[in-house]
């Protein structure tokens, strides 16, 4: 089974990193890649990332979701050429004489372009967001959260969020075999994958429901919620923090200062 | 330590009180055993004692209760209550929050603010304790019931609380694993620990156990001495693992209703089936045994086809699993997996049993008919416009047979089918696979319970590292037989 976003134990420098300045960091990506427009500064960031990904040798985790980004942004610019309409014409997406006499849907440029810029933010986020979960553990992005004073329930429902994925993964795969042990075949392709929603998806929702008490509890008996003082000494920052909240800053202020001229 | 005065105490929306009127006192060092069956209230009494019912749950409480000489209400919620009370439940998945055991167990140390060097020192402690310290970079996910058990066990046992409970904590463990957790028990008990065990089976811990609590609806019945209370003899146990005799089917004749031929499966690198042969035939009630992780769920998975053969064949009724699809296969050979919560999605009983019909394409009077029948073997006639989440652990249980049954197929596999179960209900699912046999089916049921292969298993199959390793007659059964048969007869005869 392929796991996703979870921890992958290894020694690089993004591991070495403080978690601190990776959510710093992350959370300027996450920013800049929702107020900038331009697809050059975008298109750098998605590289930078994936450049930082490949001198640590998680780029397989990126190219992982490779496919449902390509899928997305594909949906994304036909969205824009559909409903978008600026700058020049430069072609028809239904030639003359297949559906009508005439040619159908226009395709311009300012429809490319912002879906690519809604396809490039949607790269560096979830590019952005998935190193930081594969190279920090969990317990690391608790402390470092709840340096930064996120309410400790907020961080506890993250954490276990990204803990429970492949939990759901497996229940969900079981549960799957249970309903195929009682005959059930919903098909394939689209189709089945609708029908196949009900009987899965209802015992894993009522199962997840399920487990919140305990869920709870335990965290109270293990004293999560009355946590005391992280020690300080234990979040060091070295040269690789500084270059990568270094680096989110100063193209934040290249974004900001392009905006004023 | 804890004492119980006129205690009793009524979930939010429950019309019965959960407790009735309990007195009791825990002392400080003790070893308490609590047990009783189902829904007698032996979960409710565990909350109450860590101060749950009245920090977080709420509800109708009186009486009184009282900790460290100190009234529970006192104490400031579980903040304060969680240094010195641990708890594990039943459900090992949910007390599991990091992605690996490590973490998990050093998360909670670090809650509590200990010094680097003494929350290492406890950390290896817990982890040696409950052989834990192969699997500490593993993620939950990957860890199998048993394993997650004792993750979920060192957890709470590192923070060296004064007192512990263990709600129903062991269910998942095979009996070499429970041994260990006996051993750890026993120590911590010499350390001064006060530590309180509830289960539906205490049999397992009676010989460190001061008292022994039977809890019936609510109220205690008895508080006996360990001594009192029957215990199931170690030599059964061995003398099965034994084995009598090699089995032979000398009077099987004809083609075996499961034939398996030198099968192999592989999950990447490791073998979960290494070159098994069997057959089974027509009639057999056929146990199979062995530690968590021997292969068993895996070979019974090759029955109905969800698995296949990745070298070596499985032909069921003269069909070969590697090319007939599951939904075929699955006329011939139903399985029951562990947990029925996997499986149940209907808003009514009824609905939840005509599913598997339809999937093979019965439907119509055909189909009633066949829900009637089914329901009724399985003892739950007159429930069928109930919501299945809202039976109890054993009636989902039987329900999830009676799903499968009712697709009459001529082999029925069941995977734990009592595990969760108390002594009464694991009985009547027994005396289930009893009929079913009767009525012609083929019975096989994975299982590590011990006492329900020796009452009802006439073939029992150990399996080791995905190997069998045994296959012989249930000896203990075999001499006895007869002699139920011949009674059996007799009373026939009375009626």
């Amino acid at each position: 089974m392929k796991e996703i976003m979870q921890y992958i134990n290894r020694d690089t420098f993004l591991h070495s990193m403080n978690p601190l300045s990776k959510i710093a960091a992350v959370t300027g990506i996450i920013a800049l890649s929702v107020f900038t427009t331009d697809s050059a500064v975008l298109g750098l960031m998605v590289l930078g990332i994936f450049l930082a990904s490949l001198k640590a040798g998680l780029q397989q985790e990126l190219l992982r979701q490779l496919k449902l980004l390509v899928f997305l942004s594909l949906t994304l610019i036909l969205l824009t050429v559909f409903t978008l309409k600026s700058g020049e014409t430069i072609g028809y997406l239904i030639p003359a004489g297949t559906l009508a006499a005439g040619r159908l849907v226009p395709v311009t440029t300012g429809a490319l372009d912002f879906g690519t810029v809604l396809s490039l933010r949607f790269f560096a986020m979830l590019f952005a967001f998935q190193l930081l979960v594969v190279t920090t553990k969990p317990s690391d992005l608790m402390k470092a959260l709840l340096a930064i004073h996120v309410p400790v329930d907020y961080v506890l429902m993250f954490v276990i969020a990204l803990r429970f994925i492949p939990s759901l993964q497996v229940e969900g795969q079981r549960i799957h075999e249970a309903q195929l042990a009682r005959g059930y075949n919903p098909g394939k392709g689209m189709r089945g994958k609708i029908m196949s929603v009900k009987p899965i998806l209802v015992p894993l929702v009522a199962n997840s429901l399920g487990r919140t008490q305990v869920l709870g509890l335990t965290m109270d008996m293990r004293g999560y919620r009355s946590r005391q003082s992280v020690e300080k000494n234990k979040l060091i920052w070295n040269k690789t923090d500084v270059a990568a909240v270094g680096c989110v800053a100063v193209m934040g202020l290249g974004v900001v200062l392009g905006g004023f001229m | 330590m804890i004492e119980l005065r006129n205690f009793s105490y009524t979930y939010g929306t429950a019309e019965n009180p959960a407790l009735k009127n309990i007195n009791l006192e825990v002392r400080k060092g003790e070893l308490l055993l609590v047990t009783g069956h189902s829904a007698a209230g032996k979960t409710t009494l565990a909350l109450a004692m860590a101060g749950i019912l009245h920090h977080e749950i709420g509800g109708k409480i009186e009486g009184s209760l009282s900790f460290k000489n100190r009234d529970i209400k006192d104490f400031d919620g579980m903040k304060e209550l969680s240094r010195y009370t641990g708890m594990v439940f039943d459900d090992a998945e949910s007390q599991l929050i990091f992605t690996t055991v490590e973490e998990e167990i050093r998360s909670g140390l670090e809650n509590r603010g200990h010094p680097e060097k003494e929350t290492v020192r406890r950390l290896e402690e817990a982890m040696e304790f409950c052989e834990l310290s192969h699997l500490k970079h593993r993620a939950p996910h990957t860890l199998s019931g048993g394993q997650k058990q004792k993750a979920a066990l060192a957890a709470t046992l590192a923070l060296d609380t004064e007192v512990i409970i263990l709600d129903e904590a062991t269910a998942e463990l095979d009996t070499q694993a429970v041994r260990r957790v006996f051993s750890v028990l026993k120590r911590l008990k010499e350390a001064g620990k006060t530590i309180i065990i509830v289960d539906h089976n205490v049999e397992d811990f009676l010989e460190i156990g001061d008292r022994v609590v039977l809890l019936e609806k609510g109220e205690i019945k008895a508080v006996k001495s360990p001594a009192d209370f029957a215990t199931f003899p170690e030599e059964v146990a061995l003398e099965i693992e034994k084995g009598k005799q090699d089995y032979s089917h000398p009077e099987k004749e004809g083609q075996p209703v499961i034939s398996v031929k030198k099968l192999t499966q592989r999950y990447g690198e490791f073998t979960a089936l290494d070159n098994v042969d069997l057959e089974i035939y027509s009639g057999e009630l056929v146990a199979v045994l062995g530690k968590n992780g021997s292969g068993k769920t895996t070979l019974v998975k090759h029955f109905n086809g969800l698995l296949r053969p990745y070298s070596g064949g499985v032909i069921v009724k003269g069909l070969d699993t590697s090319r007939v699809p599951i939904n075929e296969l699955v006329k011939h050979t139903g399985l029951v997996f562990q947990n029925p919560d996997n499986m149940l999605f209907e808003d009514t009983v009824e609905a939840e049993v005509s599913f598997g019909l339809n999937n093979i394409g019965i439907t119509g009077y055909q189909a009633a008919e066949a829900i009637d029948r089914s329901l009724e073997l399985v003892n739950l006639k007159g429930k069928e416009k109930v919501f299945p989440r809202h039976l109890s652990h054993g009636e989902r249980q039987r329900l999830a047979v009676a799903c499968v049954i009712a697709m009459r197929p001529e082999l029925i596999v069941l995977d734990e089918p009592t595990t969760g179960l108390d002594a009464e209900e694991s009985d009547r699912m027994m005396q289930l696979m009893k009929r079913l046999q009767q009525e012609g089916h083929t019975i096989v049921m994975v299982t590590h319970n011990m006492q329900i292969v020796k009452d009802h298993a006439e073939r029992v199959i150990r399996m080791e590292s995905g190997k069998i390793v045994g296959d012989s007659a249930n000896g203990i059964l075999g001499s006895v037989k007869k002699e139920i048969k011949s009674t059996e007869g007799k009373s026939a005869e009375g009626e």
